[in-house]
């Protein structure tokens, strides 16, 4: 157990890289994509398809699939961060998209009737009333990708997953608890974190 | 402001590389599927490689099952894992369970030489085959030995086993048939890990586990004979690229030293240290890499 102790904080901090850069990553990728798809009906439902889809992949054949592909793949961070990536678009994008047209038309024709342009819209209205729902999208991706960032366990990638299935495969609840409670901690602490992050984003904002 | 943040985004992104990319020098990866045995022996393998050869190694072991470790080998991602002759004859060559153990280890041999490029060593010298597992109440109660005796009673039973042998060639759906085992509803999927532990709560009444696991002893659990020798033989053997081991000739005289070094009962005793007594496997790796290289082997 004093072993598993001392290993503690490597496999925490492994973690805590794996969704921290997966989910900057997915929110680099994701809110642009939903504020696109805002704008354009006609691209949201093939959009929304396509990551709907990528969820209902198994995230064992994802890996799998990913170790031969050249850049992003192999074994490791590398194809981790992409299979948590892929994983956290959905609610990213989806929370972006509703947050943006859950806005009353009424605000932004009026923001268009005193001249604003697109971007102004965009940066002075819809992101700030939007805001809210838009963190939502990222706090969601953040405590489903700490959970699912256990699957580094099976590529060598690290994380509290190898505490759990190391527990696992020697029937030593100890083990398996020493990887899950931080795992639900964590889960906790990067809600709260992003929570608090929200709040002061709609204040500065308002 | 708000375009350093999207600098810092992209920035971040390129730390991806960071932990990953780098390393230098003659470099071997040995890699293991997730369960104990091939953690030791993916351990055993890599100090042998360092002790012997003036080689770098390094270590991937733990990789998620026999579909992840093939690929990674494919895709020169491991250089070196131990895999099981039946195994690799059932379920990465996807062929009928065949009983001698001398033609499947030649099948095999031959077979990763041509489609892959990949070399199999002579074996290690011991056998982990898919062991058939009931409680050892259940056993004495009913009088079992054979899986052919359990045929008569399974369809009371609620059977557990792991994905992979749900899925595999030479797995459930064989042998069920085989056996004409029915059971009183689909098997339960779930870790490897897990099953022993179902198996002795009884949460299921019948696994397959490995042959050389010492939870088997320390949960006092009874493997049933293969009385019908349904499953192939699966003798455990190095498999490495053949680029790593044409670049490293002394890679290859390595490998070939530890062939039969391994009979089942040490393998099993191995393993036993590890899963009952809870000893750290790169420990116990390394008490039978300096034991058998001081005992002139």
């Amino acid at each position: 157990m004093g072993e598993i102790m001392g290993e503690l904080p490597l496999r925490v901090l492994e973690h805590v890289y794996l969704v921290g850069v997966s989910v900057v990553l997915a929110t680099a990728i994701g809110v642009p994509i939903g504020i696109q798809l805002s704008r354009r009906r006609s691209l949201r439902g093939p959009v929304l398809g396509g990551v709907n889809v990528i969820q209902t992949i198994p995230s064992l054949a994802l890996l799998g699939f990913l170790i031969p592909v050249p850049f992003i793949g192999g074994l490791g961070a590398r194809p981790t961060i992409v299979a948590l990536v892929a994983y956290a678009l959905l609610p990213i994008i989806k929370n972006t998209v509703e947050g943006i047209r859950s806005i009353d038309p009424a605000i932004t024709e009026a923001g268009r009737a005193m001249g604003m342009t697109e971007v102004q819209l965009l940066r002075q209205v819809e992101l700030p009333l939007g805001i809210g729902v838009i963190m939502g999208g990222i706090r969601l991706a953040t405590v489903i990708g700490i959970g699912v960032a256990t699957i580094a366990a099976f590529i060598g990638a690290g994380g509290l997953g190898t505490l759990i299935f190391r527990g696992i495969s020697m029937v030593d609840r100890g083990v398996i608890l020493a990887g899950a409670v931080p795992a639900a901690l964590l889960a906790l602490v990067a809600d709260w974190g992003l929570g608090a992050l929200e709040r002061r984003l709609s204040r500065w904002n308002a | 402001m708000r375009r350093t943040s999207g600098a810092a985004f992209l920035l971040s992104g390129l730390f991806v590389c960071g932990l990953s990319c780098g390393g230098s020098g003659p470099q071997i990866t040995v890699g293991s599927k997730n369960f104990s045995e091939q953690d030791l022996l993916g351990e055993i393998v890599a100090q042998w490689i360092e002790r012997t050869t003036d080689l770098q190694v390094r270590r991937r072991l733990h990789l998620g099952g026999t579909f992840i470790s093939h690929r990674a080998l494919l895709a020169g991602e491991i250089d070196v894992y131990v895999e099981y002759t039946g195994t690799a004859f059932t379920a990465i060559l996807e062929q009928t369970p065949v009983s001698d153990p001398d033609s499947v280890f030649r099948a095999v041999r031959t077979e990763y030489a041509d489609r892959y490029e990949l070399e199999w060593f002579a074996p290690l010298g011991f056998e982990n085959t898919f062991a058939m597992l009931v409680r050892r109440s259940t056993a004495d109660s009913l009088r079992l030995r054979t899986l052919t005796d359990a045929a008569a009673y399974s369809d009371e039973w609620v059977a557990g086993f792991g994905s992979e042998f749900m899925e595999r060639e030479d797995g459930f759906r064989g042998l069920s048939e085989a056996y004409g085992l029915g059971f009183r509803s689909p098997p339960r999927v779930m870790d490897l890990g897990l099953l022993y532990r179902a198996l002795a709560s009884g949460e299921i009444d019948l696994t397959a586990g490995n042959s050389t696991d010492g939870r088997i002893e320390a949960l006092d659990l009874v493997m049933l004979m293969d009385d019908r020798r349904y499953f192939p033989p699966y003798e455990g053997a190095v498999v490495a690229r053949r680029a790593a081991l044409d670049r490293h000739p002394a890679l290859r005289t390595a490998l070939q030293e530890l062939s039969a070094k391994i009979d089942t009962d040490e393998m099993r005793s191995l393993n036993r240290a590890v899963d009952v007594e809870g000893r750290d496997y790169r420990a116990v790796a390394g008490d039978w890499v300096e034991r058998t290289l001081a005992g002139g082997g």
